[in-house]
């Protein structure tokens, strides 16, 4: 049977339109080109879904800087907001428009962004902010989960958080977690939902947050604990003070702003409450790191 | 102004919390934030009484009187703290005093 033109055109539609999963919202990323798309599809492989999208992303990928010009701009680049509905990046590496009335975001990046070999912070960021965004369309705003910098890792069926800033470890965690100690969910960033209204717990979730060690598997589990680490000689768990462990674990929030968005009194108010939600409920420590793994391991199962 | 005018204004005047923070009860402490984000509070179980007490609606003496009821201190002693406290908040940026002369 010959499909239709108008069935052939759905196809090749449907072809460059990739959906991704992060945590409970979904996200539709619109290819130009079949080369795009099959770049976001290696990248996302694990959360690839068919639900329908809460979110579109329209996606255009240029080349019009070298990538060794968009690896030197990136240290240099920052977000900003056009007047309008319009952002960019500093160094024009990303740039786009919004319209979440109609819940599209309109992006044009640098096609070597997406090069294994350079810094995914920025296609990180861009994730953050489409899941933010498909938070404030779904959820008005009030995400039912919350992007943390963290390492995360699955031990007999319950999830830890090791989270920090930069350096303290978390790649290192991975790392070492192997394939006996653990099953790792992401080594920079990982989802903690707030406790749901029917009182059911805290949970860690995959996001497709890219980087080099973690192997992007989509998987939950319940939150056991988290670890703050802190980089040290020796590698040590530190009980904490309530409000210092509050601050810290603010600290790792990704702040959820969505597109358009400036950060300011909702933002750190919904940042305040979810850490009161996550420290009511689930254990924080501090974790003294030395990078030695077979002292890591040793005080994780202590705290099992 | 001078230390008395200043401990005048400090007996009579109302005292608010600033209105471009959040802030948290987190055990015994309170947690205060600025909402740009730059800059975090945290204040022991004393200053987070005191805290709790300034909603506009409560001058010194009050919160000095509620203090020693609580913590069941001296109302001189008690006092002490308090302006030093308050001082110490108006100071950071996070608490304001409403302005009223002794007549006011």
């Amino acid at each position: 049977m010959v499909p239709s033109k108008e069935s052939v055109q759905s196809a090749a539609y449907s072809d460059c339109t990739v959906s991704l999963q992060i945590g409970s919202v979904c996200c539709a990323l619109k290819c130009k080109d079949a080369s795009e798309y099959d770049l976001a599809k290696r990248l996302y492989r694990d959360f690839l879904t068919e639900q329908p999208a809460d979110l579109t992303l329209e996606l255009e990928m240029t080349s019009r800087l070298k990538p060794d010009d968009v690896s030197e701009a990136l240290p240099e680049t920052i977000f900003t907001h056009e007047n309008g509905n319009r952002f960019r990046t500093s160094s024009q590496i990303i740039s786009g428009r919004y319209d979440l009335a109609n819940r599209i975001i309109s992006i044009t990046a640098e096609k070597s962004l997406g090069d294994p070999d350079m810094e995914f912070n920025y296609i990180n960021r861009l994730i953050s902010l489409a899941y933010y965004s498909a938070c404030k369309v779904k959820y008005d705003g009030n995400p039912p989960a919350m992007l943390v910098h963290a390492c995360g890792i699955i031990r007999h069926g319950k999830a830890i958080a090791f989270a920090g800033p930069s350096d303290t470890g978390k790649s290192t965690i991975a790392r070492l977690c192997g394939d006996q100690h653990g099953e790792v969910l992401n080594d920079e960033m990982v989802l903690i939902s707030r406790p749901d209204q029917s009182g059911n717990g805290i949970s860690a979730q995959s996001a497709p947050i890219i980087s080099d060690i973690s192997p992007r598997c989509n998987k939950a589990a319940p939150l056991h604990c988290i670890l703050l680490l802190k980089r040290g000689d020796r590698t040590v768990v530190h009980n904490i003070d309530k409000a210092e462990a509050y601050l810290r674990f603010m600290r790792q929030i990704i702040t959820p702003v969505y597109i358009g968005q400036k950060s300011g009194r909702a933002v750190y108010t919904l940042m305040a409450d979810f850490s009161s939600e996550v420290i009511d409920a689930i254990p924080i420590y501090e974790l003294e790191f030395n990078l030695d793994g077979e002292a890591l391991w040793q005080v994780v199962a202590e705290l099992e | 102004m001078n230390d008395d005018e200043r401990g005048r204004m400090m007996t009579v005047g109302r005292i608010v919390q600033a209105e471009d923070v959040i802030w948290r009860r987190i055990g015994d402490e309170i947690v205060v934030i600025k909402d740009d984000g730059l800059a975090t509070h945290v204040l022991n179980k004393t200053a987070a009484f005191i805290w709790e007490m300034c909603d506009g609606k409560c001058g010194i003496d009050e919160i000095t009187s509620r203090l020693c009821e609580r913590f069941d201190v001296s109302f001189d002693e008690a006092s002490t703290d308090v302006r030093e406290i308050i001082e110490k908040l108006i100071e950071l940026g996070i608490m304001n005093q409403i302005e009223e002369t002794a007549g006011g």
